[in-house]
Parts: C-alpha cells; structure tokens; sequence
C-alpha cells in the first residue's frame, strides 16, 4: 500500500484525490492546503487527515505526492517533493516562466527522477486510440496534424489575469499533444490570434482565439485551433493525416441520443468540460502513477515534457506579439 | 432558348457542354477546340456543330460564349468574346498571372456583369446552405473558418509546371470562398508549405502540402488546409465557428450504405473525383449563366474576384517563400 499526500484541494485536487481512492494500492493519507475549508472538506470526504507540507513531506510513509495547487507553486513543490525523495505526480503546467522551469534542470531532469507531469490529454482513451493508429501505420507515415480545442465558455477575466495567458494556459495541452503526436521536435512556431469572444480579455492583455502553425524540421505541420468560447460545449477533436489516409477522434457527447424531427437531425450535446470530458483520462492518469509507485512503470510523460510544451507557448506568444514565425 | 458556344471540349469542357445542352434555357449550338478528334464525338454526342472560334465570335444568334479552353487561353479567349458583344462563362482562373489580369481591368471593368468567373465551389448546394446558416446569424458572429481540401492523389507530374502551382492551381477555390464566407477581405496571409507526397512535385519547384492562415481587419481568422493526396478520397469540408455555435459541412459518401463489422463500423466512401463531388455544383453554375444571359442577375463572381483570389494566391507563395506574413 501506498500512501499518498496530496498537495492542493481545488477543483483539479479533488478529482485527483478521488481517483486515488479508486485505486488498488494507493491510499490518501493527507491533504494539503492553506484554504482550511477546502483542506477539511477533502480530507472529510477521503477519510485522510489534514496536515501541513513539511508533515506530509517527512512522513516517510508517504511514497507519491500529488501537486494539485496553484500553478505558482507547483515548481517549488515538485523539487521539495523529489529532495524528499517521493514520487510526484504534478498537474500540468510546470511553471508558468520558462526560465524558472529550465532552472530545476538540475534537480528535476535526472533519468531516476520519478516526476509524471499530468498532460491528461494524453491519458484520453480516444487520442491513446488515435496514436495507437497511427503507430500502427495503418494511415502510413504521418503527414499533418489538426487539433481543435475550443472551451465552452471563457473564464472570468480575474482567471485570465493569472492564466499567463492563452498559449500557456491553454494551449500548452495541443502543445503537448501535438509533440506527442508528431513524434519529432518542433523547430518552428507561428501563431496570429484575435481578441473576438470578449472585450475584457483583450484588455486583461489577452488573447481568446487563436490559430497556431508549428512545424518539423522534416517538414510536418501541426494546427492548433484554440478558442475560449465555442458556444456548443466542449471542442476537442483531433485529425491526423498521413500518406495512406486520415486518423481522427471526434467529439464525445452526453449520450448517443438523438432526436429527427422536421428541423433535422439533433445529436446530444458534446460534453460540456474537462471534468467530463476527460473524466476517464484522470482515471487513467492515477493508474500510471500507481505504476510508476509499484515500479511496475516509468513516467510517460515528465519535466522535459513540460519545459518543451512551455517553450513552445512562449513562442508562439511571442509569434502572435511580433506577427513573425519563431525558430526554436 | 438562348443560343450558347463552348471554347474547349477537355475534361472541364465535356462537363460544361453537357451541362448547356441539358439546359432547358439554353441551346448549345457550336463547339471549339483545335482538336477534331476530341470536339467531333462531343459535338455529336450533344448536337452541336464544330465550328471555329472566329465564327462563334460573327455570329450574332450566339449570345453566351463558355470559355474552358486551357488556362493560359482563357484571358485572351474571354476578351476576344467580351468584344464581340458576348456574355462570357470563363472556368477558373481567368488567368494565373496577377499583372497580366491587372493590364487587362480597363476593358474587364468595363464588361462587369458580363462575365461570369465560374468558382464552382460557391454554387455546392451545402456551401451555399452553410452561407445562408451564416447569415441567418443561428451561430452569432462568425469568428473563423477552417476549410479542408484535399485532393485524392497527386496529378501527373506533367501537370505541375504548367498549373501555377499549388497556391494558383488548388488554394485558388479557397482564396475565393473565404472571403465569400467570411464577408469580409483578409488584410493578412501566411503560408507554411512542404513537398511530403511527391518529390518530384519539390523538383518540379511546386510543393503539395500547406496550410494557410488569413486574417481579416476585424481579426477573424480563416485555416485553410491543403494536400494534393489525401489517400482517403476527395477531403472536402468547411467549418465556421462564431459566437453562439460552429456549422460545419461534412463530406459526401458515395452511398448511405454502411457496413458494421468486428473491426467496427464502414461507412462508405467519399466521392473520389472534383467531378462527382461538385456535379450539382457545376450544373447551378449553368443554370446561374443562363439567368446572366437572360438579364435575371449579375454574375456571382467576375474580375474582381478573380483578381482578389489571385492576389491571395500570389501572396501565400510569397509568405511561403519567405516565411513571413504578408500583408495585403
């Protein structure tokens, strides 16, 4: 049995916590957070206790600590959990300043380093389907890329203030998921975007839509449609095409209902958020780092993961900024 | 019954024939190509005469003149009938040289509404339909567009030379529905290109991959995806997202017909040819000539969009080249 201190009990927290609870082999022993209600709340409804960060990180039973807290804090976090010597399972991102991440090199890019960043986009049943296709050759060699992520509706301008903005905040996950897709690295990045959706972000500094371009030195090309408003739920569907034909992962509805009558046909709605969307890839997130526990697995996807993700957000922001493509 | 003669018994030529001798308004009454081997079954297949192009331009029975001759004919073959008094149906492109089609604007000016530019792709009925759910406002305001156009398979490599390359050749259909669709004019263009399929296609000086991003004034953005093989079929689809929803029109099967099997559900497959695909398409675009010939409406498209997709086209090669944006 692992024990298991999770640090943060936020939103994304308590979806981690509780799908360590589904997990054989793990057990939730503390929960950590200066927002004492919302420590409580978790630790009530796990069964573990509430403590404070130093407590969790000494307690030598605990193997695997979660880092579910503010993304400023989730760099310092992850090199005070790997010091203590515990497997870290880090949400996404690993920083939010690229030169900060690229400081914990030292510390956090050592081959026996047990660090699993949480890309859960790469946990979704449908796009492990996808790469499994185009792993298996079935469409022949890999030619372009589309990825179309679309949030439902934009997020309170207080959020966008904090976010570090669209390309880090958002599209970091089709960054991460284009360079797992693609398979080689990026070398360059263009991206034009546009503040449509709301005034306010625009003011806030922001962007809400945007177009990335990225390209292989091999000539590959990747689109990333990003937008913070689609109006219809929850976009996230991915194309792949390669020389033998196209691979491609659709949207997942609330239910395969649908409803024909004089006006058309009308599907179920997509699923309206990450939350759900995603539901099964969180799932499947804490069973690779029960893996990684039980030594059984090393992380699929860890800080260089994450450095490359955000290296390319600060490129393609600064493309959108200077309207020129960057080099990586 | 509005007596027509057709410059051009080839491939687009044979489609265009048929399409004015079925016509219940129009009578096609000559046609001309310099080779009998190719007019004479055609002419007889559908009751018209060979006859020479001095003689369709002296006879004033004949109102209409189509024009699907090769492409570098097609600026001087519609001038030469606009003079002669005739209203022309020119098949894309009016030219593929920006400057010659530029020298030409006093005299095409002039001839406005009496020559119709065929870009088939404005006459598909679903694009048509996606237009009209655009304009009905049912989505909010249109924010962007991504159009996919993939060819089936790469043309002889003979072909390329002499097509105007990928951008003048192929984007060409996409440079005039953006702006269709879009109802508004990019001010920007950038172009990322490669040669993945075919490297002949690269010695040639041609690639046969791109993807192309067009910016508006208002900053709405338009994705524009190209292959010249897709290995699946003719790709053929438009997506418009605003801000209460997307629209979107999905390829044609060839039948309703699906197979459900161990492996998983088959549908059908899409039609393989710009022939079979655009059939409904290429018959509207007639019966659009006959209501210019009958004084009903003013062509959909003439000079100025030829001009306008063209000087799209001359600017993606550009960027492409450069690797910079390029503003219009």
């Amino acid at each position: 049995m692992h024990d298991i201190a999770i640090l943060g009990a936020g939103r994304i927290g308590r979806i981690h916590a509780k799908n360590v609870g589904g997990q054989p082999g793990l057990r939730l022993k503390y929960v950590v957070d200066p927002v004492a209600a919302a420590a409580d709340s978790l630790a009530a409804e796990t069964g573990a206790s509430v403590t404070d960060l130093d407590t969790a990180l000494n307690d030598p039973s605990v193997s695997g600590v979660i880092v579910a807290s503010s993304t400023d804090t989730h760099l310092d976090y992850c090199l005070k959990a790997v010091a203590a010597g515990k497997a870290v399972f880090c949400e996404k991102p690993i920083d939010l300043d690229l030169d900060r991440a690229r400081s914990a090199q030292g510390v956090l890019g050592g081959q026996d380093v047990k660090l699993f960043l949480g890309f859960n986009r790469r946990f979704d049943p449908n796009f492990q389907g996808l790469k499994a296709r185009l792993t298996s050759g079935v469409v022949g060699a890999l030619e372009t890329v589309h990825i179309t992520s679309h949030d439902p509706a934009p997020p309170p301008v207080s959020y966008v203030k904090v976010s570090g903005g669209l390309f880090k905040d958002m599209a970091i996950h089709d960054f991460d998921m284009a360079r797992w897709l693609l398979d080689e690295p990026v070398t360059e990045v263009f991206a034009a975007a546009s503040c449509l959706v709301d005034p306010a972000i625009g003011e806030a500094g922001d962007v809400d839509t945007a177009k990335i371009l990225l390209r292989t030195a091999a000539g590959k090309i990747c689109v990333i449609s990003n937008s913070r408003r689609s109006g219809y739920g929850y976009d996230q569907r991915i194309e792949a095409f390669g020389a033998k034909g196209l691979v491609r992962a659709d949207n997942v509805m609330e239910s395969t209902v649908s409803v024909w009558n004089e006006a058309g046909a009308a599907s179920d709605s997509f699923q309206n958020f990450f939350l759900d969307r995603y539901a099964e890839a969180y799932r499947r997130e804490m069973a690779h780092f029960a893996g990684i526990l039980r030594g059984d697995e090393l992380p699929s996807v860890g800080y260089v993961d994450g450095v490359e993700a955000l290296a390319l957000a600060e490129a393609a922001g600064l493309s959108a900024k200077t309207g020129q493509v960057v080099k990586l | 019954m509005i007596k027509v003669a057709q410059l051009g018994a080839g491939r687009m030529g044979a489609i265009h024939a048929r399409n004015a001798a079925a016509h219940p308004r129009l009578g096609l009454v000559g046609l001309v190509d310099p080779r009998p081997d190719v007019a004479g079954p055609l002419a007889t297949e559908l009751g018209a005469t060979p006859m020479t192009f001095e003689a369709v331009l002296a006879d004033p029975d004949i109102r209409g003149v189509i024009v699907a001759s090769s492409t570098d004919a097609h600026l001087d073959n519609a001038l030469s009938a606009l003079r002669a008094g005739k209203i022309v149906f020119c098949e894309k492109p009016l030219d593929l040289d920006l400057a010659r089609l530029l020298a030409a604007s006093g005299e095409l000016e002039q001839a406005e509404g009496k020559l119709f530019v065929a870009f088939n792709r404005r006459f598909d009925p679903h694009y048509r339909a996606l237009k009209a759910r655009i304009e009905s406002g049912e989505i909010g305001a249109l924010e962007s567009l991504h159009i996919i156009n993939h060819d089936p398979a790469t043309p002889p490599p003979a072909f390329i030379p002499t097509s105007g390359g990928l951008f003048k050749d192929f984007t060409i259909h996409d440079f005039d529905l953006a702006p269709w669709l879009m109802g508004e004019k990019p001010v920007q263009v950038f172009a990322w290109a490669s040669c993945l399929i075919d490297p002949e296609i690269g010695r040639l000086g041609d690639v046969d991959t791109a993807k192309v991003v067009l910016t508006t004034a208002s900053g709405r953005l338009c994705m524009i995806s190209n292959s010249r093989r897709s290995g699946y079929g003719y790709d053929q689809r438009i997506e418009a997202f605003g801000s209460k929803g997307a629209v979107r029109v999905d390829n044609l099967t060839n039948t309703a017909v699906s197979v459900w099997g161990e492996t998983g559900a088959q549908a059908d497959r899409f039609p393989y040819a710009f022939i079979d695909r655009y059939a409904g398409a290429y018959a509207a675009e007639m019966d659009h000539f006959a209501d210019v010939l009958a004084g009903k409406t003013a062509p959909e498209a003439g000079f100025a969009a030829s001009v306008a997709s063209l000087e799209l086209a001359e600017a993606a090669a550009r960027s492409a080249a450069t690797g910079a944006p390029v503003r219009l």
